[in-house]
């Protein structure tokens, strides 16, 4: 298994909170890593780091083997991380197949110079990336929402529409926010579904999740964290049968 | 040309003409530290206090104490018209800083129209003369219009500073300033906050239109120059900082009066708009944006 | 000067300039004020060039202002844009006050007094209607380029920008360049009508150039629809018919101009609290 993701003693403090304590962690091509810990434990700050959002204060960020940590975020996204959000950040006056459109990496139809000379090679494009699109959808069971408007769709089916767009990035490593949370029934069963086979064509996934049935289900490694560090690293069975994990995860 | 009485003169004047035009400031950089807002419906403001003032001196032939006193009834009730049925209503549709800027533009523009076509475009100043008696001290002229200028503004900083730092409504004005949605949890009113210091600028806004108006000749238009001398002195104060922005003017002010000895007149406006510029392009950075957190 | 015809040809140049800014401001997104000072600027480069240098041909001096146009608008967003989206309202205005004040105090420019005399290369009975041929196909095109951006995947990566600007750089995308590109074409477009301008009314003054035309600008923007393709044509005809038809009424000029005034003003407040969509957009759209 090619290691995929490598990070190195990562720093980072807001003030007097430490998000962030000599972090390290590896993800191997096809692992789903899950990361769980109680509320403001850094988990989100993590993947902030990883993504770009944050610069850290200390430490080393590897994708593929390259740094990345001085690249902007955008540039990371291109190098192919690929994130969800908490709020999904989804686009809302967009339908649904355009908030897609917007997930590939490098498109040619958006740049102004490519527009002008390049027509075709524009409009070869935008038929290549609505197949893909229509694609992920149908695997998704979703392709009849193509032309409706985010907004409009049930919330199971708006957290499935952030991971499709996510999966336009068609990246190595993926990095999902807390997929689950408030998603039951069909959406529940075709997301652990999506995010297996992602992992199966080799993918590095990272799943922040409450669910622990969710982690158990899907996850052969976890980590833990609390106050910024990572506290164990282990299976997941492990984890969950630590005494002491437990009680720092529900608190006294 | 460097003889200290020279300097000392200068220096007077120089702060005696910026007074007006810290009251402009703090009030405008009052308002936009406890609402997040560049509120250039103070332009409009400015042109109902001075007109006010005027027609009260001059077309009721009214003594100054009532001219004055309806020129603050006129200008703090525009404010607050402005603010709960155009600024609060702007807000509750949770609408863009752009829709804002047009509002307070284009609502001054039209108090401005407005009192063009009622009282023309003539320059006009609140008394026949604006020239006041002059006493000589230690060889420095200082003029009556200086020491009501200085003596106002001095006094409007103090009353500021203690309404905002030991009374309540003040230490509500800060904590709606900090964290409007955190303040309302703690039961402090953010709409009422906004209407308060809408009231506070409008009395700033009044001193200085007095200061302004008879010292001075003012045509409808002056206002948007006003409020322009207002935006700057709160940008190069630091945003958020009312009491910095004071003193940013009183610099400006004496910067100006100061190049006299080394420039020509005619360049001063430009050194203003210099400074303005080298912070725009050269220090963005140096300037802290307030994050806009409504409250409901 | 036709009357009618120097109408029709201040509706083009308008049009120019309210669809450029529609293109940054109700399409981009961008906070901005100081449209007007880009065409100054391209009014003032064309005019200054047709001075001095009488025999490089219009249209080059026409393209010249809008290339100074283009460097001086990535200079400001460059700068500006850094901080946030908000602080480029300020910093346009106080960007555009500042030039128009370097300007009043430049010898070359011809100061407050404005550049005059600039020489026409058309003259003749025909002058006027060969302008509106310019003018308008200018406008027409103008029109053309803006809705050739928004409708397809530019568009919909400028829409995408505007409703969640932080997925949108997580999946790949520049905005900060995006913004800066969207800016650059809208402001050089300006600064195209200015070399127009220049050319037609051969005076510009720096009077021409502030706060008020901001308004103007905005107004016409503001009513016919921020973030539609035709909403700023209808909006530039609106703000220059209209008092036209208030000449109509045979009032004196010391009445007339503050009423021209009053009622816009007051037509932007009606449209701003009533339909904010203006008189082209659909509602419900995020102002």
């Amino acid at each position: 298994m090619t290691e995929i993701l490598r990070v190195e003693g990562l720093q980072k403090r807001f003030g007097g909170i430490v998000v962030s304590d000599n972090v390290h962690l590896t993800i191997a091509s096809g692992e789903i890593l899950g990361l769980i810990g109680p509320n403001g434990a850094g988990k989100t700050s993590l993947f902030n780091l990883i993504s770009g959002v944050l610069k850290p204060d200390a430490g080393s960020i590897f994708l593929n083997g390259n740094q990345i940590d001085g690249a902007p975020l955008y540039k990371r996204a291109r190098m192919g991380i690929a994130r969800t959000w908490q709020n999904m950040l989804l686009f809302r006056t967009m339908t649904v197949l355009d908030n897609l459109l917007i997930g590939p990496r490098d498109y040619p139809g958006e740049s102004i110079a490519r527009l002008t000379f390049d027509r075709a090679a524009v409009r070869t494009a935008e038929a290549a990336m609505k197949d893909r699109a229509l694609g992920i959808l149908t695997r998704m069971g979703l392709e009849q929402t193509a032309g409706s408007l985010v907004v409009d769709l049930p919330f199971g089916q708006q957290k499935l529409i952030g991971l499709a767009r996510t999966l336009m990035n068609d990246g190595d490593l993926l990095l999902l926010d807390e997929p689950m949370a408030g998603v039951e029934g069909a959406a529940y069963e075709t997301m652990q579904r999506i995010v297996r086979q992602e992992a199966e064509a080799g993918r590095a996934v990272c799943v922040v999740e409450h669910n622990v049935s969710f982690i158990r289900d899907l996850c052969s490694r976890a980590v833990f964290m609390a106050q910024g560090k990572i506290l164990q690293d282990g299976t997941v069975e492990e984890l969950i049968s630590s005494s002491v994990l437990t009680e720092l995860y529900f608190g006294v | 040309m460097f003889e200290p009485i020279i300097l000392a003169q200068i220096l007077w004047t120089g702060i005696a003409t910026a007074a007006p035009f810290v009251l402009l400031t703090v009030g405008f950089a009052l308002t936009l530290k406890v609402t997040g807002l560049w509120n250039f419906a103070q332009s409009g403001q400015m042109a109902i206090a001075f007109y006010t003032m005027f027609y009260a001196l001059n077309g009721l032939g009214l003594p100054l104490f009532a001219a004055v006193a309806l020129g603050v009834v006129f200008t703090a009730g525009a404010a607050y018209l402005i603010e709960v049925c155009g600024l609060q209503v702007l807000r509750d549709r949770q609408s863009g800083n752009l829709t804002f800027f047009i509002f307070t533009l284009i609502l001054s523009e039209f108090i401005i129209y407005v009192i063009t076509l009622v009282f023309g475009t003539e320059p006009e100043t609140l008394y026949r003369s604006i020239l006041s008696p002059i006493d000589i001290v230690g060889g420095i002229a200082i003029s009556d219009w200086d020491k009501t200028g200085i003596g106002m503004t001095a006094i409007g900083l103090i009353a500021l500073y203690v309404f905002m730092r030991y009374s309540k409504e003040g230490q509500f004005l800060t904590a709606v300033a900090d964290n409007a949605r955190l303040a309302e949890l703690y039961g402090i009113s953010a709409r009422r906050a906004y209407r308060v210091v809408a009231i506070v600028a409008a009395l700033f806004i009044v001193a200085a239109m007095y200061l302004i108006g008879s010292h001075g000749w003012i045509v409808p238009n002056s206002p948007l120059e006003l409020v322009l001398s207002a935006v700057i002195g709160t940008l190069l104060g630091g945003i958020g900082r009312v009491f910095a922005a004071a003193w940013a003017s009183i610099f400006l002010a004496l910067i100006q009066s100061f190049s006299i000895l080394f420039i020509g007149s005619r360049w001063q406006n430009l050194l203003l708009y210099g400074f303005l510029f080298a912070t725009i392009i050269l220090f963005p950075r140096g300037v802290r944006m307030p994050r806009f957190r409504w409250a409901r | 000067m036709d009357y009618p015809i120097t109408i029709a040809i201040s509706i083009a140049i308008y049009t120019i300039l309210a669809a450029s800014y529609n293109l940054v401001l109700g399409y981009g997104g961008l906070s901005t004020v100081a449209h007007p000072i880009f065409f100054a600027v391209g009014a003032y480069t064309a005019g200054l060039m047709a001075v001095d240098f009488p025999e490089i041909p219009a249209f080059v001096n026409v393209i010249a202002g809008m290339g100074t146009a283009v460097v001086v608008s990535v200079l400001l967003a460059g700068s500006s844009l850094r901080v946030s989206g908000d602080y480029l309202l300020i910093a346009s205005l106080g960007f555009q006050l500042g030039l128009l004040q370097l300007i009043k105090n430049l010898e070359f420019t011809g100061g407050p007094g404005g550049l005059s005399a600039i020489p026409s290369t058309l003259v003749g009975p025909m002058r006027g209607p060969a302008f509106l041929a310019i003018c308008g196909a200018a406008a027409v095109a103008c029109v053309f380029v803006v809705r050739a951006i928004v409708n397809g995947p530019y568009g919909r990566a400028i829409s995408a920008m505007r409703d969640e600007e932080l997925a949108f750089t997580a999946l790949g995308r520049n905005a900060m360049s995006m913004k800066i590109a969207i800016f650059a074409i809208g402001c050089g477009m300006a600064g195209g009508a200015g070399g127009l301008y220049a050319y037609y009314f051969q005076y510009v003054s720096p009077d021409q150039f502030d706060v008020l035309a901001s308004a103007a600008i905005l107004t016409m923007v503001v009513l016919g629809g921020m973030g539609t393709v035709y909403g700023p044509v209808v909006g530039a005809v609106l703000l220059l018919a209209i008092p036209q038809a208030i000449t109509f009424l045979q009032l004196p000029p010391s009445i007339m101009a503050p009423m021209q005034g009053i009622i816009f003003t007051l037509l932007v407040l009606a449209f701003l609290f009533l339909r904010p969509a203006g008189i082209l957009g659909t509602k419900g759209r995020p102002i």
